[in-house]
């Protein structure tokens, strides 16, 4: 049941035909794993604590660093040093207090991944590929969904996944590129987003996934793409 | 065949900031060739130290992604060829 007071933060989200006061209950008895706390947790955090999901857990093993402040807007020079799953926690409770942050300090490994996923649907704002594996593994083995997003310099991509209907993103990676990623605030931004924009329809049951769509943001160029993606029959986590 | 190869921003910067390039080519691979011929400074992002195409290199024929194994298969007049590489900032 929503109180008067929510019913007042989520007025404008509420008169979205396909929302409504059911959907904003939905969203609240909602949970939800955000893996990576820097550029596109960000902007993923903040959009999902705005809008009204009721439980969050957000896992990240770094401290804020003055380097990470031209893109990770949750942390501000006052939090350098901090954890960042504390900086972040406190300041989307300052953004919404109705909702539950769940902040958990620990650099997710092979022998942990599981037992800190449990059954939570996974947003994917890692900054690494290794990671990324081990929460797909995890989704794939539990059916959880995995909302998927990465981005370098001006680019960005995002994918949904759903195991047991879409490719996994053990079908599409097969590495990256090596050494220091170049990033721009905006392209986590734009890109985290889309993945909140896609847990919030997932949570909703409206509008349609980018589920077995890859989105490639280009910000030099200004233009949005979108190729299809196919299981790979030889994938070692989902065939 | 007459072949588009749609170039990603990341790769603009090796093709005069050209969008597409028009080449000939029978399968992917052959146009990949013709592509970087005429753009030589490509080739490092798409193939390793030992001249294998690089497993991060994704292909796309008319927006569907296809297999290494796919390279040298057939493509027919008009399609596009396009690629990306694998990124993992965050």
């Amino acid at each position: 049941m929503l109180s008067q007071r929510e019913l007042a933060r989520y007025e404008r989200q509420i008169l979205i035909p396909e929302w409504t006061k059911v959907g904003q209950e939905k969203l609240k008895k909602a949970k939800v794993l955000v893996a990576g706390v820097g550029g596109l947790g960000s902007a993923i955090l903040t959009y999902l604590a705005v809008a009204g999901v009721g439980r969050i857990k957000i896992i990240d093993g770094d401290k804020v660093e003055l380097s990470n402040l031209n893109r990770q807007v949750l942390h501000t020079d006052r939090d350098i040093g901090r954890d960042k799953v504390d900086s972040a926690k406190e300041k989307l409770e300052l953004l919404n207090p109705d909702i539950k942050v769940e902040a958990i300090k620990e650099i997710i490994t092979e022998n942990n991944v599981f037992d800190l996923v449990g059954d939570y649907p996974i947003v994917d704002a890692l900054d690494n590929l290794p990671t990324r594996l081990l929460l797909n593994r995890v989704a794939v083995k539990r059916i959880l969904p995995l909302f998927h997003g990465a981005v370098y310099g001006f680019e960005g991509r995002a994918t949904t996944i759903i195991p047991g209907k879409t490719s996994c993103l053990s079908c599409l990676y097969k590495g990256v590129l090596p050494g220091k990623i170049p990033v721009v605030g905006v392209t986590p931004a734009v890109i985290g987003c889309i993945q909140a924009t896609e847990v919030i329809k997932y949570f909703l049951s409206i509008g349609e996934l980018l589920t077995d769509r890859l989105l490639i943001y280009d910000g030099l160029s200004m233009r949005f793409s979108e190729v299809k993606l196919k299981k790979d029959p030889k994938c070692s986590e989902c065939r | 065949m007459d072949v588009t190869i749609k170039i990603a921003g990341l790769f603009r910067k090796f093709t005069n900031r050209q969008e597409f390039v028009k080449v000939t080519g029978n399968s992917p691979m052959e146009c990949l060739h013709e592509l970087e011929t005429r753009f030589p400074k490509i080739r490092r992002w798409l193939y390793d130290k030992r001249g294998n195409l690089r497993p991060q290199v994704w292909f796309f024929v008319n927006g569907q992604k296809i297999s290494a194994d796919d390279m040298n298969k057939p493509l027919k007049d008009g399609d596009e060829l396009f690629f990306i590489v694998a990124v993992s900032g965050g």
